[in-house]
């Protein structure tokens, strides 16, 4: 995968956080930053400004759809794909609407995911591409 | 049958029972008699007084008289059963007319028993419990059904992540993402994989079986091109056939009519079947999928080299846990919940699907969806 930008992971579930970041680092992710609810990673963004946020839905307190207000609110630029274990359709929507770039079903098969990764960085990160917009890759 | 086959015998006491009588010495003795066996009574003297006292202490069970002044013992039933449908407590009529046409009017009124006026307190009794025992162990036998489902959905919720973190680690491992593996702990990385994934599919089916069965489907339909989903489940399931050298062919791709669907359920229904092909047919197979449509639906249809469907297994195919006695090809897993979940998510959108076998050998499963008018 052809991306040297940092990634902010965000879930609840420690074994989630592994699997995923072990994922990232495979795929050749060299920075990753972690944080394990809505609150921790509004701030961990304030700090790092990663250029990308993986985001899972289903969080208590501060949920995912909050989380992603909150983000847009620092950075409307902010690139952020949802992390869904049951991909329903509302949710998916109401994420959409908020900002949210993509979404990823974190329990499909290891490949599928990254392949999905793979694609919204090409999305959104088009170094020369006519959506000069996007946040260009550091 | 010796008392120690009997089934356990019903706690009915405490039960609520509402007999209707216009005669206050009817009331009376058998509301003594139905005291006496432990049963809490109420009592109304008329049709109009029946439907008060019913919406206040709604019994279980209600006795009722059939002639009486203001409106009569059908009628009363009727109205009851309009307004409390399904929940309505069943109505036992008692009364002098013992005419068969009589008989078959309360039957028609709703009642679930006649019984005819001078009664046997014994058969009265006997009825009574008959009928009792049935709604109580239908209220019962509703609520296990309903804990069942919530149970079965909150299980599978808080396995999948778990069991897909296992799976997503052990994947990882094999593709030598935390450095090289030795033989035997590849085959050890190997044996975590599949029996994690073999079980997040069998949860997933539950938790799918579990939101069905609670009613709680819901579908998000968008205007697809049947195609779209074809092509991109095919592409994705050669990867997985061609571990078994078996080549998936997608035909008549040029049809492509509109249809109206919820996209990730057809898309599981047509994996579904698919890897199903995959699954019962030889190794180095070849299946074909086409795509097609008339003016009323559009589809796609799946044939496969597998041993075809049995006719004495037919029946079984779509059910819930309906295994056949085929055997998967390449040692993988079968839950017998896959076509069930299909079944239903295809009827869902108002469609069909069905099965025949191949004159020679195999089967071909058909989906067919109604066409976006």
């Amino acid at each position: 995968m052809n991306f040297n930008g940092s990634i902010l992971l965000v879930d609840d579930e420690p074994h989630i956080r592994k699997f995923i970041s072990l994922l990232l680092r495979h795929l050749g992710v060299k920075t990753i930053f972690e944080a394990k609810n809505g609150d921790e990673a509004l701030e961990v963004y304030q700090r790092e400004k990663a250029d990308l946020v993986l985001l899972d839905v289903n969080m208590p307190v501060m949920d995912g759809i909050d989380t992603l207000r909150g983000l847009k609110k620092i950075n409307p630029d902010c690139v952020v794909v949802m992390l869904t274990s049951l991909a329903n359709r509302q949710t998916i929507d109401a994420a959409a609407k908020h900002g949210a770039s993509n979404y990823i079903r974190k329990d499909a098969p290891f490949e599928e995911i990254g392949r999905a990764l793979a694609e919204t960085i090409d999305t959104c990160f088009e170094p020369e591409g006519p959506d000069a917009g996007a946040p260009p890759a550091p | 049958m010796d008392d120690s086959q009997k089934t356990p015998s019903i706690d009915l006491k405490g039960r609520s029972i509402l007999v209707v009588d216009d005669d206050r010495v009817n009331l009376k003795i058998i509301g003594g008699i139905l005291r006496h066996e432990g049963y809490e009574i109420t009592e109304a003297a008329s049709g109009e007084q029946a439907l008060e006292v019913y919406a206040e202490f709604r019994p279980n069970l209600v006795l009722l008289d059939v002639v009486m002044p203001g409106i009569d013992g059908f009628a009363t039933c009727r109205t009851l059963k309009k307004t409390y449908g399904e929940t309505c407590a069943p109505v036992i009529f008692i009364t002098a007319r013992n005419k068969a046409d009589d008989i078959v009017m309360g039957f028609d009124a709703g009642g679930v028993d006649y019984l005819t006026k001078p009664f046997r307190p014994k058969e009265v009794l006997a009825r009574i419990r008959t009928h009792l025992s049935n709604q109580l162990l239908l209220e019962q036998l509703s609520k296990a059904n309903a804990a069942k489902d919530r149970f079965l959905g909150m299980c599978a919720h808080d396995l999948r992540n778990p069991l897909s973190s296992i799976r997503g680690l052990a994947e990882l491992m094999s593709e030598n993402a935390i450095g090289p593996l030795t033989g035997e702990q590849r085959e050890i990385v190997h044996t975590i994989h599949s029996a994690s994934q073999s079980m997040l599919q069998l949860v997933n089916e539950l938790l799918d079986v579990a939101t069905i069965e609670a009613g709680h489907l819901k579908l998000a339909k968008e205007p697809t091109r049947i195609a779209d989903i074809v092509v991109r489940a095919v592409h994705l399931s050669n990867i997985e056939a061609a571990k078994k050298s078996t080549r998936i062919e997608l035909v008549n791709r040029t049809k492509n009519p509109m249809i109206d669907v919820d996209r990730i359920k057809i898309r599981q229904v047509v994996d579904n079947i698919i890897n199903n092909a995959v699954k019962y047919s030889p190794r180095g197979s070849l299946i074909t999928v086409k795509i097609h449509a008339d003016d009323a639906s559009s589809g796609f249809s799946v044939s496969d080299n597998g041993p075809g469907i049995p006719d004495n297994e037919r029946h079984k195919l779509f059910k819930d846990y309906g295994r056949l006695s085929a055997q998967p090809t390449g040692g993988e897993k079968s839950t017998g919940l896959g076509l069930a979940i299909c079944r239903k998510i295809v009827e869902a959108h108002r469609g069909t699907i069905s099965v025949e076998n191949n004159p020679g050998r195999g089967c071909e499963f058909v989906v067919r969806l109604p066409r976006l008018r």
